[in-house]
């Protein structure tokens, strides 16, 4: 009977194994396709769209980077990348801070408020928000780009941050506030230390979205493009050279994986923590 | 070094009182220990005499100044709390230099304070050490170490001892007492365990229910409480508590016979009383008998305790030294009517 019972399990896991093989192939399928068209000259690809490079080059990422521009599309996600990321994690550790352990009038609404606005997607608000871009001066600067990401990202890293610091041992402030240090110096001194875990998984993700972003970045941005605006304005220009395209794709790709490959277990474990308390 | 002073000093959350019209002084380097059943306000005082509560009415003094709306740091108190509350991501030799650094001292200066804490208290070869690679006790003394260095008129101190193990409390009970002789800094103590109180305190300050029972010193409240709660507070095991009446004569009927009254105060016949025997004052050879039956003894080595039943119905428990009855014997419990402490059924005592 058990080992009845065991070969069927292990047939249900062969059988469960077959949808998941052909959904993991249809996700590394188009990088096998971006990663080897990128290294294939034109005629290269005209010959054979799904064979293997036979000339093998780099032009085509010296052209993406130099003559479409990635280069500079590619330093403006950066400066928009790690502005935005740093400002949330200042942002949202001293607020989560001031959330989980500080008493102050209409703690409990404001918290609320930011909660309720996790809710909304950012197209809801598009019309008003760039009315607000606009007035503020603030389209197509880097500033306004970081501060549209920081905005849009907060309430979840702010949520996530009060969860993670509503955990924390009271004493350890109070210990702090006895020990003389005054509120910014217990932030800066404990709780910013402390929230590293945290802190770390929150400034992964926000690094992913904010890379990924096209909405935000097509709206605030408009003269110079981020990268993936940048790579999608290439679909249209080069519709014919599928392999600078694809080049193009490569390069945008490129920090996101390394990020990934680096920081695999605390993407899973941060997207986890994010599944269970939101 | 510094006297601390309450004055009428009460503490609502909403509209619960916790704290009621509390009035006390703590003289400069005494060691006071607030003691009391949990939820009877002792963590609440001290964290009000801190700073870490403000006070909802009343006047907290330090050493002469009006401290009531002050910040903790501007106290001049050092804390330890029940659960250390060390910095994780700091080392031993930062963490007990926090407050000092903090207040922008000399690094020479932060360095011998530390030094000089750390020989006190045997740290000295873990100063590089984080607090997860210290054992409880270890831990516990980087928060004295902690709260040394700052050099505070007051040391509070919040149920310290609770999170260690029964032996290591002993042994730092003792560290603790020791400490308070070499330092002579005025400190206060909050316990629930009132052995805790007896072995370490110049005074104890019993509180119920936010308010003050009795203050006085361990031996004083042992052997001279102002009320039944205070008399059964202090004291393992805890006194005995026999219904009593009031006779013609000066007489109390209980336990099933008749005793001369204890106290010289006129009693009206009828009264409803109680009168209090410790365990341990139940083991004379002479004096006032009880006749009871054994219901079950708890040996403790050196000594045991006899729980058994009077003739009135009551349970009874009374030490033994020496003799050990069984279970089901038929014993005289006998005591000096000196030790006996009366009390009317309001828990007032009747001296």
């Amino acid at each position: 009977m058990v080992s009845g019972a065991g070969k069927r399990q292990r047939l249900a896991l062969r059988i469960a194994a077959v949808p998941m093989g052909l959904l993991a192939l249809s996700c590394l399928y188009p990088i096998f396709f971006a990663v080897n068209n990128a290294f294939k000259t034109r005629d290269d690809y005209m010959r054979d769209r799904f064979g293997l490079a036979t000339q093998p080059t780099l032009d085509n990422f010296v052209q993406a980077w130099t003559r479409a521009h990635l280069n500079e599309y590619f330093l403006n996600s950066v400066i928009a990348t790690l502005g935005a990321v740093i400002l949330l994690m200042v942002v949202s550790s001293m607020a989560g801070f001031a959330l989980a352990s500080l008493r102050f009038p209409y703690r409990r609404f404001l918290f609320a408020v930011i909660l309720s606005s996790l809710m909304i997607p950012v197209q809801v608000v598009l019309v008003p928000f760039m009315r607000t871009m606009l007035a503020l001066n603030l389209v197509n600067t880097h500033i306004g780009l970081i501060l549209s990401y920081t905005a849009f990202f907060l309430p979840f890293s702010v949520y996530m941050m009060t969860a993670f610091y509503s955990g924390l041992p009271r004493e350890l402030i109070e210990a702090a506030r006895i020990d003389g240090a005054k509120l910014l110096q217990v932030w800066w001194h404990v709780m910013l230390p402390l929230g590293m875990p945290a802190l770390v998984t929150l400034a992964i993700l926000n690094t992913l979205s904010c890379w990924n972003d096209i909405l935000i970045s097509l709206l605030v941005m408009q003269k110079h493009r981020t990268l993936m605006v940048g790579i999608s304005a290439l679909k249209g220009q080069y519709s014919d050279q599928i392999p600078l395209f694809t080049a193009g794709i490569v390069i945008a790709a490129a920090p996101i994986v390394v990020l990934y490959i680096l920081f695999q277990r605390r993407i899973v474990s941060g997207i986890a923590v994010g599944a269970v308390k939101g | 070094m510094a006297r601390v002073e309450l004055k009428h000093v009460s503490k609502s959350f909403g509209s619960t009182k916790v704290i009621r019209d509390v009035s006390m002084s703590i003289e400069e380097g005494e060691f006071a220990v607030f003691v009391g059943p949990s939820g009877c306000g002792k963590s609440t005082l001290l964290r009000m005499i801190a700073g870490l509560e403000e006070t909802s009415e009343g006047e907290i003094f330090i050493g002469g100044d009006d401290v009531t709306d002050e910040e903790p740091a501007d106290r001049g108190v050092s804390m330890v709390f029940q659960s250390y509350a060390l910095y994780p991501h700091m080392t031993v030799a930062d963490n007990m230099s926090f407050g000092l650094r903090m207040a922008h001292r000399p690094k020479a200066e932060i360095k011998d304070k530390v030094g000089r804490a750390a020989k006190i208290l045997q740290l000295e070869e873990y100063l590089e050490r984080k607090p997860a690679q210290l054992s409880g006790g270890q831990r516990q003394r980087v928060a004295i170490g902690r709260a040394i260095v700052r050099d505070p008129k007051v040391f509070l101190f919040d149920e310290p001892l609770s999170n260690l193990d029964a032996e290591l409390r002993v042994q730092m009970r003792v560290e603790l007492a020791k400490l308070h002789r070499v330092l002579g800094n005025t400190m206060i103590y909050v316990t629930h365990d009132q052995t805790e109180a007896l072995t370490m305190a110049d005074r104890i300050v019993v509180l119920r229910s936010g308010r003050i029972e009795q203050i006085g010193t361990p031996d004083s409240l042992y052997q001279d409480p102002d009320n039944a709660f205070v008399a059964g507070f202090i004291g393992s095991p805890r006194m005995n508590f026999l219904k009593a009446t009031a006779q013609a004569g000066g007489r109390l009927a209980v336990g099933g016979r008749e005793v001369d009254s204890p106290v010289r105060t006129t009693l009206e016949p009828g009264r409803k009383l109680q009168l209090g025997l410790r365990p341990e004052h139940l083991d004379q050879n002479e004096g006032i008998g009880l006749e009871a039956s054994v219901e079950f003894v708890e040996s403790m080595g050196s000594t045991s305790f006899v729980h058994a039943t009077l003739a009135s119905g009551e349970t009874i428990i009374a030490e033994r030294r020496s003799s050990q009855p069984r279970a089901g014997d038929k014993i005289t419990l006998h005591f000096a009517l000196a030790s006996a402490r009366l009390f009317g059924d309001d828990g007032e005592r009747i001296r």
